[in-house]
């Protein structure tokens, strides 16, 4: 705030005179970092440093490892709430963000029936994934991981990776609360941090590891642990997906998917 | 947690058993312990996301037209499976099996469809045995 003070003054010295402001004072924003990751300073070399992940990394659904979630609170009364619904009627469909179009953003995203990408920068790393046509941004560049409270909270989070060897670390912070955590019927708080390591399988170049831990106060007594893997595909490119082209699904009252046609 | 155990098992047993999951929605809106077959001609087809319609009109017992609409996984899986815009047309002849709507609704998901030249087109999972058998 302090950058805004010479402006205030200057808006109440106009003021105060009962003059027009002059068409120079505008609103400055404040002073912001560049970080290395968009600096003028840049160097393509450190890319040849990295392991090869390029192609696109389809998903071994129904291969998760890990362990269980303990829930806490609401959150478990929650989810109990929609286990009894679902053995109440198999046609009950628990009412989720992606029902509608609209991304369920971290950690979902990563883990879609669809097909990721991963596109190495200078200090950056843009993930793709195809379904819904979703981005992140994981940015390496040594900048610090923001607390949860600083950001706003946004489908994807806030994301800060680091290089351990061949394996990316990243730590995400700062995704709305609401949506989808590990399963259906969990949802993350607020205070949701989510823990990346992602590597290529040491005896297969062509299978990709994602292991998550997720942390969450009001959600999880103690971390919970998902593990996931992707097979390489060089043969495909991302397809175009767009949600919104034609769908025929709205929801009624209760967050049930419709068919209308 | 055992119930959470046996869902996460469920959900796994279902996915290998669909493993082109739906991104979109669940197939809970699908009575999936059914399967009804019609016959008529299409309408209309979309190919599009987040899902592929084929529209087929469908002449009831009573000699009324039913607009019965076939609903698909993603035109992206359609297209990785090598099925393309033109495989079916409008104005053909077909006979298609879906599991219907749990609401009644004239529609459901795709399981197959016999072209008048007696090829199949199958959903994955369990309808492609029928692809399997009658397609050479």
């Amino acid at each position: 705030m302090l950058a805004r003070r010479p402006l205030l003054a200057a808006l109440a010295v106009a003021l105060s005179a009962n003059l027009s402001l002059p068409s120079s004072v505008e609103a400055q924003p404040a002073a912001r970092p560049v970080f290395p990751a968009s600096a003028e300073q840049v160097s393509y070399a450190e890319l040849d440093r990295l392991p090869d992940w390029r192609g696109i990394w389809q998903p071994n659904i129904g291969r998760i490892t890990g362990d269980q979630p303990v829930l806490i609170g609401e959150y478990k009364a929650r989810y109990e709430a929609e286990q009894a619904k679902l053995k109440a009627d198999p046609n009950y469909e628990v009412p989720e963000t992606l029902d509608n179009c609209e991304p369920d953003g971290m950690p979902s995203m990563m883990t879609m029936p669809y097909s990721l990408e991963f596109l190495f920068t200078p200090g950056k790393i843009v993930v793709n994934q195809e379904a819904l046509m979703m981005v992140r941004r994981i940015f390496t560049d040594g900048r610090p991981l923001p607390s949860a409270d600083d950001v706003d909270p946004n489908y994807f989070g806030y994301s800060v990776g680091r290089w351990e060897g061949e394996t990316l670390v990243v730590e995400t912070v700062g995704t709305k609360a609401g949506q989808r955590l590990g399963t259906p019927g969990i949802t993350n708080s607020d205070q949701l941090k989510i823990s990346e390591r992602i590597y290529l399988d040491a005896a297969n170049k062509d299978l990709l590891h994602v292991d998550f831990t997720y942390e969450d106060p009001n959600v999880l007594a103690q971390p919970w642990h998902q593990n996931h893997t992707f097979r390489r595909d060089r043969t495909w490119d991302i397809l175009e997906y767009v949600c919104a082209e034609n769908n025929r699904h709205p929801l009624d009252a209760e967050g049930q998917t419709q068919a209308d046609f | 947690m055992k119930t959470l155990l046996a869902y996460l098992l469920a959900a796994a047993a279902l996915c290998a058993l669909a493993p082109l999951a739906v991104a979109h929605h669940s197939f809970s809106m699908f009575d999936q312990t059914r399967k009804v077959t019609h016959s008529g001609v299409v309408s209309e087809v979309q190919w599009t996301n987040p899902h592929v319609w084929i529209f087929v009109d469908v002449k009831r017992d009573d000699g009324a037209m039913e607009k019965w609409g076939m609903e698909f996984t993603s035109k992206v899986h359609l297209a990785r499976r090598n099925f393309t815009q033109d495989m079916v047309k409008v104005g053909d002849s077909v006979e298609f099996t879906v599991s219907p709507y749990a609401n009644g609704k004239p529609g459901g998901r795709f399981f197959t469809i016999r072209m008048a030249n007696g090829r199949y087109y199958c959903d994955v999972g369990a309808a492609q045995k029928v692809c399997d058998e009658n397609n050479h």
